[in-house]
């Protein structure tokens, strides 16, 4: 997927602006967010799990290689093949190659967010394969030809009317809407034949179990078991870091994941595949593909500061929490991943210099911090990919600073290393300030600072110090 | 200097880190830190040499800025003993937990800025711990709703004890408000750098304080209190926004006088 | 170099190596425990199963209906076979499948659902074969009304019912009727995921590790039309959990 990280600033006005998409995400705090809260005060050792979840990732990441060699060799033991795509070019060629060369008509997708970075749908519904979205989140999304608004929640952005129209072309305008079981029993009956004729999936992973070379589907809606059961081919793609040692390691996992996600106890279907159907079973796959895919995650593994991020579990709890997120929606980080854990992936597998506004957009709240089931730090990477952009630490070509901000930067820290400085420095914008303020206050500022007395009054630097007030007050004690 | 001290701190010394915010913008709310812990029975020094913690521009990714006033203020700081005392969670998390990075090419420093963080204290959470959240009792007759800072709830865990703390005073009314723990759209920089993302977060703040009736909104760090009370202000709102440590030396005030006064 | 040398030699770079080292015992994973203690840990879930039935039955129950099962608790064989007639017959359902589980046979289903007059035909859904019987027994999964299964294991933890795909108990079965009926007997039921991963790695050691599993909790669902929760996506639109607590179980 082309990335347009460049439009941040323009797509997040655009949501902002936008009542209704305004509304659908209050659903993101009010149903999601609530939803993990609710589970982790259920849980007793939710802060344990937690905890043994973060050790379980780390330890693994810590080992990648030796744990992906594993797992490779396990899953060709099973039956499986398994190709390793250095990007998302390869992975989508080889799915196109062995989807040609097995005569495929019908892909059926579940929802994926590493197919997404190979636009996979798409250029295989190009490439003359006739190839559907299943998790009705992204069949709402495919026939509104766009990208995934949330990890988990693909179309939370559309609103009953939006998915009436997209699924019923003669749906018009003065119409009753239909409420959404009557439009999930519309999808389900469009789908049902696609299921039925399927002789291909497409599928991600959740979690890639090393010792036994399995893997593990996640869902509520069961397409991840009609992918894994009627088609002759499964292809089940993910990122390189998706990998967990043990099979044992699955419940604190499988735990962690889904009440961050949904706040459930355990999502409706949970699959494991270890491998091809077996011999004396009717259905299920004949053959069991799984696509390994880096597309840029080395760097992130290479970079000390950055590899927690690939402890990454996918559950979209960050988004939830995320005060901005729930301001500029999905749309404005501008490609795969957005939220919180987005404006750092997304940077860094893309370019850090288109996507500079990303780490930027941020509060520091720490909010998606204390969401993440594997406790990533996500507000200290933020000001890691900060640090690059400010003063291109890693890589000049990544300095994206402007002039002006670098000197105001230079100007600041001068009036900070001595008292006398930063005492003449308050006072003299103190004496700037005060024509144009009232009560103390001041209603249009001009740059820097314009920004702020855009919504906010700002408040008139004081007339007099701490320092000085202390001091005086003291010699009256005296 | 009203009251022996009743606390298991071991000194009576304590010295101020106002915050070059509080120090040059919001002066009153280092005073009112002052007379909070003078009431405690505490005697409070204060360094005149003092700027800023090295915060800002650390946010901001200019770290080269940033690390020599952030050394300052270690050097500085390190020629005192006892307790420090911030009124800010946000400044006190950086020396305690952002400095680690800042410093990170440099293991002595990394060292100084531990040993120097195991007695440097946000102002709530130092009253909580060494006098109790029942240590200062008062007067006023204000509806107060809290907003829960994000750096003095995430980084430091400061949560419900000013609330508890609150509840000692006669007559102040407290309301809860929705999302209370939701962030105010502050963040530094990113107010100024991202308006209009950081205003519709705000947005959402005041409506939830707004909905609450509140006369008043009691928040534990400075810049959040600019961009909540800005924000109020750009409303028509008369709603004020105060440090913990301003109502609560009001309110000793005002038990003192024997009056409530606006 | 292959493809996958390639890639994990990048892999290994990028952690700062220059080969692969084995990783140090970390007590964070499982993978460490060797098959003695994982075998051991396999045989006391089975162990607490059978010890703490009760328990678990009436956990059970509760996170069961929580997860969205219609549950119902029946004293012996008979009773469970008109349970199910009685289900079948709500949905005037014409084609019934059911899995060769013996809990399926211990009840006298067939010959109820025979008797009930309106269940036209009673299919044990396994059999192996060609393609042509292959395309038979999908079509004959999209066109049931009602799936009957038994359960390999239930999770108290969860609500959860754990259903391993094989002959005799195909993958469509439990997935693609509308309504699903779960037979469960007292003693499968373990406490929590954990005992079910114990006992799957136990036979993942001792080199009995099944073909695939899935784990069903409640009906198939959605909340991606504006947060709002509906049933029956893809899978089943209802699911019956009938407890079967006879003495001879």
């Amino acid at each position: 997927m082309k990335p347009l990280t460049i439009n941040f600033r323009s797509k997040a006005a655009q949501t902002i602006g936008d009542e209704q998409v305004q509304n659908s995400l209050e659903h993101v705090y009010t149903g999601f967010y609530r939803g993990r809260l609710n589970a982790a005060a259920d849980t007793h050792n939710w802060e344990e799990l937690r905890t043994k979840g973060k050790a379980i990732k780390d330890h693994t990441i810590a080992h990648l290689d030796h744990y992906l060699e594993m797992f490779s060799e396990k899953v060709e033991e099973n039956g499986g093949n398994v190709f390793f795509a250095d990007n998302a070019d390869e992975a989508r060629q080889y799915i196109t190659e062995l989807a040609t060369d097995r005569d495929i008509e019908t892909v059926i997708k579940s929802k994926s967010m590493v197919s997404e970075e190979m636009a996979l749908a798409e250029n295989m519904n190009e490439s003359g394969f006739e190839t559907i979205e299943t998790d009705l989140g992204e069949y709402i999304i495919q026939l509104a030809g766009e990208t995934p608004y949330h990890l988990i929640a693909p179309a939370v952005h559309k609103s009953r009317k939006d998915v009436a129209e997209l699924l019923d072309k003669d749906f018009a305008d003065g119409d009753r809407v239909p409420d959404a079981t009557e439009l999930t029993m519309l999808a389900r009956k469009q789908l049902r034949d696609v299921f039925a004729r399927a002789d291909m999936s497409v599928t991600g992973v959740n979690f890639a179990v090393a010792e036994s070379g399995s893997i593990v589907l996640v869902t509520n809606e069961g397409n991840g078991r009609m992918s894994t059961s009627v088609p002759r081919v499964h292809v089940a793609v993910m990122g390189m870091e998706k990998i967990i040692p043990s099979i044992q390691d699955l419940s604190t996992m499988l735990r962690i994941l889904i009440r961050s996600a949904t706040g459930q106890r355990i999502s409706t279907y949970v699959t494991m595949v270890n491998g091809p159907k077996t011999p004396d079973e009717e259905e299920g796959p004949e053959e069991f593909h799984v696509v390994i895919m880096n597309n840029g995650r080395h760097k992130l593994l290479k970079d000390p500061f950055l590899r927690e991020s690939l402890n990454c579990i996918r559950c979209g709890a960050c988004l939830n929490a995320c005060p901005v997120y729930r301001k500029v929606g999905g749309h404005a980080y501008g490609w795969v991943y957005p939220g919180p854990i987005g404006a750092i992936v997304t940077p860094v597998i893309t370019g850090l210099k288109d996507a500079n506004n990303l780490p930027a957009a941020s509060s520091l709240c720490g909010a998606c911090h204390e969401a993440c089931p594997v406790k990533i730090n996500i507000p200290r990477m933020l000001l890691e990919l900060r640090h690059k952009t400010a003063e291109g630490s890693s890589d000049p070509n990544e300095r994206t600073s402007k002039f002006a901000e670098r000197a105001i930067w230079k100007a600041w820290r001068t009036g900070m290393m001595g008292r006398g400085r930063f005492d003449w420095g308050a006072r003299l914008a103190y004496l700037l300030m005060r024509p144009f303020s009232i009560n103390g206050w001041i209603k249009k500022a001009p740059p820097p600072i314009s920004g702020w007395t855009l919504s906010r009054d700002f408040p008139l630097i004081a007339g007099e110090s701490l320092k000085s007030r202390l001091n005086r007050r003291r010699k009256k004690d005296i | 200097m009203s009251e022996t001290s009743n606390n298991n701190l071991g000194t009576r010394s304590v010295t101020l880190f106002a915050t070059c915010m509080v120090d040059q913008i919001s002066p009153s709310v280092g005073e009112s830190t002052v007379e909070v812990l003078e009431h405690l029975g505490l005697d409070v020094k204060f360094l005149d040499e003092q700027t800023c913690c090295g915060q800002p521009a650390f946010n901001s990714g200019f770290r080269s800025e940033s690390e020599p006033v952030a050394q300052r203020f270690l050097e500085l700081f390190e020629k005192v003993d006892g307790p420090i005392i911030v009124p800010s969670g946000s400044c006190a998390a950086m020396v305690r937990n952002f400095y680690a990075d800042l410093f990170r090419h440099d293991k002595g420093l990394v060292e100084r800025a531990r040993t120097l963080s195991e007695r440097l204290y946000e102002f709530t959470e130092f009253i909580h711990r060494f006098f109790g959240s029942d240590a200062i009792t008062g007067i006023c007759d204000d509806r107060v709703t809290y907003h829960k800072c994000c750096h003095l709830l995430r980084e430091v865990g400061i949560d419900e004890q000013p609330i508890e703390m609150l509840s000692n005073i006669e007559g102040l009314k407290m309301v809860q408000m929705n999302r209370s723990d939701v962030c105010c759209g502050f963040g530094g920089a990113f107010s100024v750098k991202m308006p209009d993302i950081s205003s519709a977060i705000l947005d959402e703040k005041l409506d939830n304080i707004e909905a609450t009736k509140a006369n008043r909104v009691v928040a534990g760090d400075i810049g959040c209190i600019f961009q909540i009370q800005g924000g109020l202000r750009r409303r028509g709102s008369t709603t004020r926004v105060l440090h913990l440590a301003e109502i609560l030396s009001e309110s000793i005030r005002n038990a003192k006088t024997g009056k409530v006064t606006e | 170099m292959t493809a996958k040398v390639r890639f994990i030699n990048q892999v290994t770079k990028a952690l700062g190596r220059t080969k692969i080292i084995r990783p140090k015992e970390n007590y964070a994973t499982a993978i460490f425990e060797d098959r003695n203690l994982a075998s051991s840990k396999a045989a006391q879930a089975l162990e607490d199963a059978k010890a703490m039935t009760t328990t678990l039955i009436d956990q059970m129950v509760e996170s069961a209906d929580e997860a969205g099962w219609k549950v119902h608790r029946t004293d012996n064989f008979e009773e469970s076979a008109e349970l199910i007639v009685s289900i079948c017959e709500t949905h005037r359902a014409k084609f019934v499948l059911r899995s060769a589980h013996s809990v399926l046979t211990d009840i006298p289903l067939d010959s109820a659902l025979s008797a009930s007059g309106t269940v036209l035909e009673i299919t044990e859904h396994s059999s192996k074969g060609s393609n042509q019987q292959i395309e038979k027994s999908k079509s004959a999964a999209f066109n049931a009304d009602v799936g009957i299964t038994g359960v390999d294991y239930a999770i108290a933890e969860t609500g959860t019912v754990v259903l391993h795909p094989r002959a005799g108990v195909s993958r469509l079965l439990s997935l693609a009727p509308p309504t699903h009926i779960a037979v469960l007997r007292p003693g499968d039921v373990l406490a929590s995921l954990d005992e079910l991963f114990a006992i799957q790695r136990g036979d993942f050691l001792n080199g009995k590790l099944q073909g695939s599993m899935n784990l069903i909790s409640g009906p198939s669902k959605t909340a991606d039309i504006e947060g709002t929760t509906v049933t029956g996506i893809h899978g089943p639109l209802e699911v019956h959990l009938i407890i079967v607590e006879n003495d001879q179980y």
